[in-house]
């Protein structure tokens, strides 16, 4: 079920992979085309959550809605679902990042539902 | 703003660090007109205490801490010292809307390298000066060359050593004397961070490097934010290594008062602070331009 509503973000268009991944960096599900979701990136997103959360209390204890790291090529657009979950979008930098951040807030519930 | 202050007497122009001007006004009371490049300000000054800064460049208006970091991030400024009347100096105080015996103004008061220098000259500043010869004022780099023929002969200055290097009017230079200022920003990159400034829902944005802010555009405490603009910037260079996405363009935090967002800019870094409500497509786009055009060598 997990993997079909991943499956909602890879089909819109230049993005390369969707994932619901753990604070410590554990992958739950995820869904990919045409990239390799190595250890190396696994690191990378543990990274950017757990620093990101950091960064965020530092507001006056705010909480996290959302982390966009772009590159030349790629970018990466990370967002909790619930707790320690995080919804992850790995796109090429052509791809449509409102449609992307929409999908997310649309189908964030039902991500929730499923963990 | 700067064309309704009274004239007031010139003591001379004069060339120094910007700390300078409050170590050694003690005893002045009046206006320190700054130039810089084509921007003109001004500091108004009653006995050391800086009552108002303020920068204009072309349509950008800075004031209180955004000039004077803005000042600050040059290593020497030139600037005209006037010494106002009383009857001028009321006359200034009502034209900038600020009370003579209120306290510094909040944002004033961030300012931590200008409070102390103060207060150390505060305690006895004509000694100490009186003790040092004018060159012992001078920057360094300034002692070893000096200029002689920027002096202003004969003029008087009963109230203020000019300990910094003296210059003639702006009008009558006809050489500069250009220090090396590598985190000084050009004239068309303040153009660019007021431009991108005005942007519905920026609410503030900072050029800085490593050591400090360099330029400020906006209504906020910069050490807090410079702080996290850093932590976020570690992130990026933590996984840009890692990653064989390209360069980095940027990285956004989303929090639900808003979005900070740091990029690079030339050897430097942008820091945005925006409403929750600001068009991020928007944003992303002028990043990425900022970045085809410095890497197709065209500077901003």
């Amino acid at each position: 079920m997990l993997k079909q509503i991943l499956n909602k973000f890879l089909i819109l268009n230049d993005v390369q992979a969707a994932i619901v991944i753990e604070e410590n960096g554990e992958i739950i599900q995820s869904i990919k085309s045409g990239i390799v979701i190595n250890e190396e990136i696994q690191n990378v997103i543990a990274t950017i959550m757990l620093d990101s959360k950091k960064t965020a209390a530092q507001f006056g204890n705010a909480s996290l809605s959302m982390v966009f790291i772009e590159f030349s090529d790629y970018f990466l657009i990370l967002g909790p679902v619930m707790e320690e979950f995080y919804l992850v979008i790995i796109a090429k930098s052509t791809a449509n990042i409102g449609q992307i951040t929409y999908e997310m807030k649309k189908n964030q519930d039902a991500i929730v539902s499923l963990l | 703003m700067i064309d309704q202050l009274p004239e007031g007497k010139s003591i001379g122009w004069m060339q120094a660090p910007p700390q300078w001007i409050f170590t050694h006004t003690v005893r002045f009371i009046g206006v320190v007109r700054v130039v810089i490049q084509d921007g003109e300000g001004f500091i108004l000054i009653k006995k050391g205490k800086p009552l108002m800064y303020f920068f204009k460049h072309g349509r950008i208006e800075l004031r209180g801490h955004a000039a004077l970091d803005y000042f600050n991030s040059h290593p020497t400024i030139e600037f005209n010292l006037c010494k106002y009347t009383p009857e001028e100096f009321a006359h200034a105080l009502k034209i900038c809307d600020v009370e003579e015996n209120q306290p510094e103004p909040a944002e004033m008061q961030e300012q931590a390298p200008v409070a102390p220098a103060r207060e150390e000259a505060a305690e006895e500043p004509a000694a100490e000066l009186q003790e040092m010869s004018p060159a012992e004022h001078l920057p360094a780099e300034l002692r070893e060359t000096p200029e002689p023929e920027r002096e202003i002969p004969g003029t008087p200055v009963p109230e203020i050593p000019v300990a910094a290097v003296p210059v003639k009017p702006v009008a009558a230079v006809t050489e500069r004397v250009f220090v090396p200022q590598p985190a000084v920003l050009e004239d068309p990159d303040i153009k660019i961070i007021g431009q991108i400034k005005k942007l519905n829902g920026i609410v503030a944005i900072s050029v800085f490097n490593d050591d400090r802010n360099i330029l400020l555009m906006g209504d906020v405490e910069i050490e807090p934010l410079l702080k996290i603009a850093r932590t976020m910037l570690a992130t990026a260079d933590k996984i840009t290594p890692v990653l064989y996405w390209g360069s980095f363009v940027h990285m956004t935090l989303q929090i639900p008062e808003g979005n900070v967002i740091i990029a690079p800019y030339h050897e430097n870094h942008l820091c945005i602070l925006t409403t929750r409500t600001i068009n991020i497509g928007h944003i992303r786009r002028i990043l990425r331009d900022l970045q085809q055009d410095r890497s197709q060598g065209i500077r901003l």
